[in-house]
């Protein structure tokens, strides 16, 4: 009886014992992939273990294509963290900025919880004059057009909504996730002509993004890595960064200034070359060039349509005096314009 | 700074050469009046549509240029504009603005305007409900104009405006209204196709802005932090004696871009709308709006307008002919990528033609076109159009809002003028609109009040 009882108790980590059964011990639990959901919706954000390693980052000046940004190689070492499967959709990200969970949550009657009064917080960004999806489709298609900024206060958003630390993964994250164990120009090794299968770009997009999740996974399970939309980084660009910092351990260039930012691995209107796992590519204001208004938004760069961006959520959860000092840090400060 | 190559940094890059080589006008005579050739602008209306309206007219580079007063009812807006402006990279050096000649308040387009010189230009960006008073002065002070859309918001300011126009034509001032679709050169080259018969005749035509909240279209409850004067002017959006609401200042350019097609105004219109998710807002706009128009031929133009977040969105306008179909703007204003087709379902295969990409952006085009026509002296005036496109998209709003049908003719002969001592307001003054005790605004009740939009 009292055997049955402990097995329950590790199988059912919620199970509270009765107070006269032993407890079973608390072991850590390897990481796993698990599916984070958004309350109040019917979604959820799918999440993949990436084991923490030493990597090559940067690209061989033999490469194929290769960039005097990319090189010489550094080592760096990263500690584990779980990334999102996919880019973030627009399903996702209009639940933050529409706050169509808080919306829900009215229309059904429910009350507040703590952690919607945490949620309720966090800005969001002003009512775009457009469709920012541009007429490519929303849903389950990736979320584009948001300045870093933005994408960054969707990671502070998920985490007040689900009590886990969500940021965007730094730039030799990145890169580690990309290549997967790789050493080739993308995980798949080292030919363009096989980019079909595993990406969208300027040459099979048709002009526009795709639902994510239709081309094959990298090593690790990964979609989309190549292609379909850039993704933000945390990091400031500097092309000679990585090369000035040999062998560091979670290497962030926390930006001071707001151009040029780090998106990677290429979006459905890039060529190959772009894609590739160690190609770099900075932002710059000319991606607002179609906004209307002045002063330009701090939420939307109306011009980079095939700029989006996906999650991570560190294993080892940083204490909030840490977060503030390296992972949150970011300078210019950004302030709507009433 | 050295940046990655990509793509999206070349086109970026050709976008701009192809846009900059239409900025290159023939050296033209200096027929401008006035001691020197500088053009002098004055900017009444300080939100960020104006200030991006300013920083194109200062990126005009065909002769001196200089911004040289501000107008605003909101200390901040000058403010801000003025910080924007003067602080850009590419024209902070075109902007002479001191203190003095920044202007606050319900008169300060006067006197911002008495700044200039006959055959200089003002930029109308202020809510449209004010155009007609502004337009009045500065046709008065012998300036070029620049207003944006939509330039009236019910029908008495329609026919006023199409009025107080015959004398800014009699003076020969250049008057530009911001509806830039008109300024594309992809569009252009469409409608040229359009009436050469390509797709043949126009049978239907089909617009769409559907997408989330937009602007200040749905608009929370005065908090007591202002008064209701201030509130409603900082959402104009949600009331229609300032904008004509979210149909108004939202649908209007796809409605005259399709009109523009059809080479026609419609005849009369049918609509319907709702309020469905309104929460506590208190503006007077539907979440949603289906309008019909139909034209002198029975051809029919269908304008769906939405701002529920969450649901699909489109925003993009179509053409359909007996011989083939048109897609007039794919997303957004810009870029439009037109192209035409030989069928109906649009395939890729069967299009027939599609103006080249990139293209150059129709807000610096408007521009360019305006200050050209008059550094050479060229008769220039959009107000008749820009007036019969506020009119045709106010017909659409009041079929929606009163449930009725609505012809043409019968609405330019409508009595209700939302605002009618809108050139009497004083900062501390009442609203034309004020909320009941409740807090609330009287709103549409299509069916039950059919002769206005509201009581």
């Amino acid at each position: 009886m009292k055997k049955i009882c402990a097995l329950l108790c590790t199988f059912a980590a919620c199970v509270l014992a009765r107070a006269d059964a032993p407890v079973a011990p608390v072991k850590p639990v390897a990481m796993q992939p698990y599916a984070e959901a958004i309350e109040h919706t019917d979604l959820s954000i799918e999440m993949l273990p990436i084991p923490g390693g030493t990597f090559q980052m940067g690209s061989p000046s033999t490469e194929a294509e290769h960039k005097d940004d990319e090189g010489p190689q550094a080592e760096v070492t990263v500690s584990p963290f779980w990334m999102g499967k996919y880019e973030v959709t627009w399903d996702q990200y209009d639940c933050w900025s529409e706050q169509l969970d808080q919306r829900r949550r009215k229309m059904m009657s429910v009350d507040a919880t703590q952690r919607d009064v945490l949620v309720d917080g966090i800005s969001k960004p002003t009512e775009p004059y457009t469709d920012m999806s541009f007429g490519m489709g929303k849903g389950d298609y990736p979320a584009i057009c948001m300045t870093q900024h933005a994408a960054r206060t969707f990671c502070q958003w998920l985490s007040a909504k689900t009590g886990h630390y969500y940021r965007l993964p730094t730039e030799a994250e990145w890169e580690h996730a990309a290549r997967a164990g790789t050493t080739t120009a993308y995980s798949f090794g080292d030919d363009p002509e096989l980019l079909d299968d595993h990406a969208w770009y300027d040459d099979n997009s048709d002009d526009e993004y795709h639902e994510v999740g239709k081309k094959q996974p990298n090593p690790w399970g990964l979609y989309d890595m190549h292609g379909n939309v850039a993704e933000w980084v945390l990091d400031q660009y500097d092309p000679t960064f990585f090369a000035d910092h040999p062998k560091s351990v979670d290497p962030l260039n926390v930006p001071k200034t707001l151009y040029p930012r780090v998106v990677r691995g290429g979006g459905w209107d890039d060529s190959p070359d772009i894609l590739r796992s160690a190609a770099r590519e900075g932002s710059s204001d000319e991606w607002k060039d179609q906004d209307p208004q002045l002063p330009r938004s701090i939420w939307y760069h109306t011009d980079a349509l095939g700029v989006g961006f996906r999650v991570v959520r560190p294993y080892q959860e940083p204490t909030a005096e840490e977060r503030a000092a390296k992972w949150d840090k970011c300078d210019p400060l950004q302030i709507d314009q009433d | 700074m050295t940046q990655p190559n990509s793509r999206r940094e070349f086109l970026k890059t050709t976008g701009r050469v192809a846009a900059a080589t239409t900025m290159i006008s023939a050296a033209a005579p200096n027929v401008h009046a006035g001691e020197d050739s500088t053009i002098r602008i004055a900017l009444v209306g300080c939100g960020g549509r104006g200030t991006g309206a300013a920083l194109n007219a200062l990126s005009v580079d065909n002769g001196p240029i200089q911004l040289v007063a501000l107008a605003d009812v909101f200390q901040r807006n000058l403010d801000s504009t003025y910080a924007a402006l003067s602080g850009h990279n590419k024209i902070g050096a075109k902007v002479d603005v001191p203190d003095e000649r920044k202007f606050l308040g319900f008169d300060a387009y006067r006197q911002a305007m008495d700044q200039l010189r006959p055959g200089d230009v003002v930029i109308l960006a202020t809510p449209p409900g004010f155009r007609w008073v502004h337009y009045s002065y500065a046709i008065e002070k012998g300036l070029n104009v620049f207003m944006e859309k939509p330039v009236t918001v019910d029908a008495p300011t329609s026919v006023r405006m199409l009025e107080i126009n015959k004398q800014a034509i009699e003076k020969n001032l250049k008057v530009a209204v911001g509806l830039m679709c008109r300024h594309c050169r992809g569009r252009m080259e469409m409608f040229d196709r359009i009436q050469s018969g390509e797709i043949g005749d126009i049978h239907m035509l089909r617009a769409y802005r559907m997408a989330g909240k937009t602007a200040s279209a749905a608009v929370e409850p005065n908090d007591g932090s202002m008064p209701h004067l201030h509130h409603q002017i900082k959402n104009f959006h949600g009331f229609l004696w300032l904008s004509g609401g979210a149909v108004s200042d939202f649908l209007i350019h796809n409605i005259d871009e399709s009109c523009w097609m059809k080479n026609a105004w419609p005849e009369k219109a049918i609509a319907i709308g709702g309020r469905h998710y309104r929460e506590n807002c208190v503006d007077q706009n539907f979440d949603n709006y289906a309008i019909e128009y139909t034209f002198a031929d029975g051809a029919k133009l269908f304008v769906d307008g939405r701002t529920v977040p969450g649901c699909k969105q489109e925003f993009a306008s179509f053409a359909h002919g007996t011989k083939g179909t048109g897609i007039i703007s794919t997303a957004s204003h810009t870029p439009a990528k037109s192209r035409l087709f030989s069928d109906q379902a649009m395939t890729k295969d069967k299009m027939t033609w599609a103006f080249p990409q990139p293209e150059p952006n129709p807000y610096d085009l408007e521009w360019v076109d305006l200050i050209d026509a008059i550094r050479e002296d060229r008769p220039y005036n959009e107000v008749e159009r820009g007036v019969m496109a506020s009119a045709v998209t106010s017909m659409g709003r009041m079929a929606a809002h009163t449930g009725q049908e609505i012809t043409l003719a019968k609405f330019m002969k409508h009595d209700h003028e939302f605002a009618p001592n809108i050139d009497k307001l004083t900062m501390d003054g009442d609203s034309p609109l004020m909320p009941n005790d409740k807090g609330l605004y009287s709103i549409p009740m299509p069916g039950l009040v059919k002769n206005r939009e509201y009581l």
